[in-house]
């Protein structure tokens, strides 16, 4: 037998019928069990074994095996409900997604590639474990706070592409989801096993994790409450390359109808919702002043001080593009 | 009422390692969970190892970053690295090598376009082509950018490839007998 490059570290593959057999399982692992449907983040790790060896998984709970599935695009009274292991391909092809909820429409079609959107999840986009050079390598050469160690080795080493607002816990990783600004910017409810969740309280900085889930607690369900009828929203994100990179900053607005919502992704450990400019726009200011409001209290540092103007720049143009007067097209 | 299975396949009534039954290029084939395929057995090694399929191609190392291991599953363009096999039960795969045996105009555009210096990229750029003209027939300049966004050729053959995949869409709308001058 041929072995081509890494292979994927040994697990357990458990087919969870129900919600109740998926809770079941993960909670008889205790942690050493992770939640899996579209794979393209966990199968990373597992190949690439960032973490220690306590903090890897030694089973995976298969979500998509789960009766009735949890992949589907519905509106209800005025509320779309999108289920957990739904792919990002089809919502961003979905004719009620992109007619009433744009930016998330847009958010889900800006993932990576078209081969990853086909596979990942919106419950995965949103759980995923950040991006950080030192994160992401082998334990023994990186052993940072989001791996139980002491050191953030960003913090004294590349942080360009991290955090302008500070440290949570000690790590400076951006959150580097597409959707987590859309639903933010939406309204979103994150509906799981126990609870529903305003998606903005959705997020959390732990070892490793990315969310405040417990570890027998899956996402069932993203509801979206539909803008009123003259608010639009908007999508908009920088990044190297057109295509497969994580965002190095994100926006998604909502304007119009008494509404103004603002939210930055990959400035922070966590989303940021940009209260500052969304007060300045109810106020009746411009989007200038909105944009330059929407960075009040960063705290770059010298190498990343210039996701600053990028990140005014995106949300004025994000906010002029849902406002009808910005010109779609010429990305970034 | 189906109970959790820990095998990661279908399992039998007589409680004994579950099988996976997929079919790949119109052929059925079936497997034993923990003797043919194990849980952490990737798509792609499944391919290649058991059933000689070399197409699927391997630069990124398993990141999924590269496309050049993408097949389609149940249509959909798949990157096989970084997709369980026993995930696949019940699955419809398809290679190159099932698009080669069909005569698909796509092999053929590729290589009147010289759409390749290495090759090395090839079969993972056509299964994304065969993905996209199959959901849209007739792709702008833009859309072909788009659906391939996926996929890395290192010798830089992009112009030709886009040529490639705009006359296999010609190519496919002949056969069909619509349009055209």
């Amino acid at each position: 037998m041929i072995l081509m490059g890494r292979p994927l570290r040994r697990f357990e593959l458990i087919n969870a019928g129900t919600v109740d057999e998926a809770v079941r399982a993960l909670s008889k692992y205790d942690g050493r069990a992770w939640p899996f449907a579209g794979g393209t983040d966990v199968l990373r790790v597992l190949r690439f074994r960032p973490l220690p060896e306590d903090l890897m998984p030694d089973a995976l709970v298969n979500l998509k095996t789960i009766s009735p599935s949890m992949s589907y695009i519905k509106e209800e009274d005025g509320v779309l409900r999108i289920g957990a292991t739904t792919r990002l391909a089809d919502i961003s092809r979905d004719p009620l997604v992109r007619s009433g909820y744009q930016a998330l429409a847009e958010a889900a079609e800006a993932v990576a590639t078209p081969q990853i959107r086909e596979m990942g999840t919106i419950a995965g986009n949103i759980s995923q474990l950040p991006q950080c050079l030192y994160f992401r390598k082998p334990d023994d050469r990186f052993h940072c706070a989001r791996k139980g160690g002491s050191v953030c080795y960003a913090q004294s080493g590349d942080y360009r592409y991290h955090s302008i607002f500070g440290a949570v816990n000690n790590c400076i990783m951006p959150n580097t989801s597409d959707i987590a600004p859309a639903l933010v910017a939406l309204g979103a409810r994150i509906v799981t096993n126990k609870r529903t969740l305003e998606a903005e309280g959705f997020w959390d900085v732990r070892v490793p994790g990315n969310t405040v889930l417990d570890r027998d607690e899956i996402i069932t369900e993203i509801q979206v409450t539909r803008p009123p009828p003259g608010a639009r929203s908007k999508f908009l994100k920088f990044a190297v390359r057109k295509s497969i990179d994580f965002p190095l900053v994100n926006v998604a607005v909502v304007r119009g109808d008494g509404v103004a919502r603002v939210a930055l992704n990959a400035v922070a450990p966590k989303p940021y919702r940009a209260y500052a400019a969304e007060e300045v726009l109810l106020g009746g200011g411009s989007e200038e002043e909105a944009a330059s409001a929407a960075l009040d209290g960063a705290v770059p540092l010298q190498m990343n001080r210039w996701k600053i103007s990028v990140a005014r720049t995106l949300v004025k143009r994000a906010l002029l593009m849902a406002s009808g007067r910005g010109a779609e097209g010429g990305g970034p | 009422m189906s109970s959790a299975n820990a095998h990661g396949g279908r399992q039998d009534s007589s409680g004994s390692p579950g099988v996976i039954r997929l079919t790949v290029n119109g052929k059925r084939y079936e497997f034993k969970v923990g003797v043919d395929v194990m849980p952490f057995t990737a798509l792609r090694e499944l391919l290649r190892d058991r059933l000689g399929l070399t197409s699927l191609k391997e630069m990124c190392e398993g990141e999924g970053v590269c496309g050049s291991c993408t097949v389609l599953v149940d249509g959909r363009p798949t990157l096989s690295c970084l997709t369980l096999a026993v995930d696949c039960d019940g699955k419809e795969i398809e290679t190159v090598e099932g698009l080669a045996e069909s005569g698909h105009p796509l092999l053929e555009a590729f290589s009147r376009n010289y759409a390749y210096q290495c090759g090395y990229c090839t079969p993972g750029f056509i299964m994304s082509a065969k993905a996209l003209l199959d959901r849209n027939p007739d792709p702008s300049y833009e859309d072909i950018v788009r659906g391939l966004s996926g996929n890395i050729c290192r010798c830089g053959t992009y112009a030709a490839i886009l040529s490639a995949t705009r006359e296999a869409a010609d190519a496919l709308k002949a056969r069909r007998g619509g349009g055209g001058l």
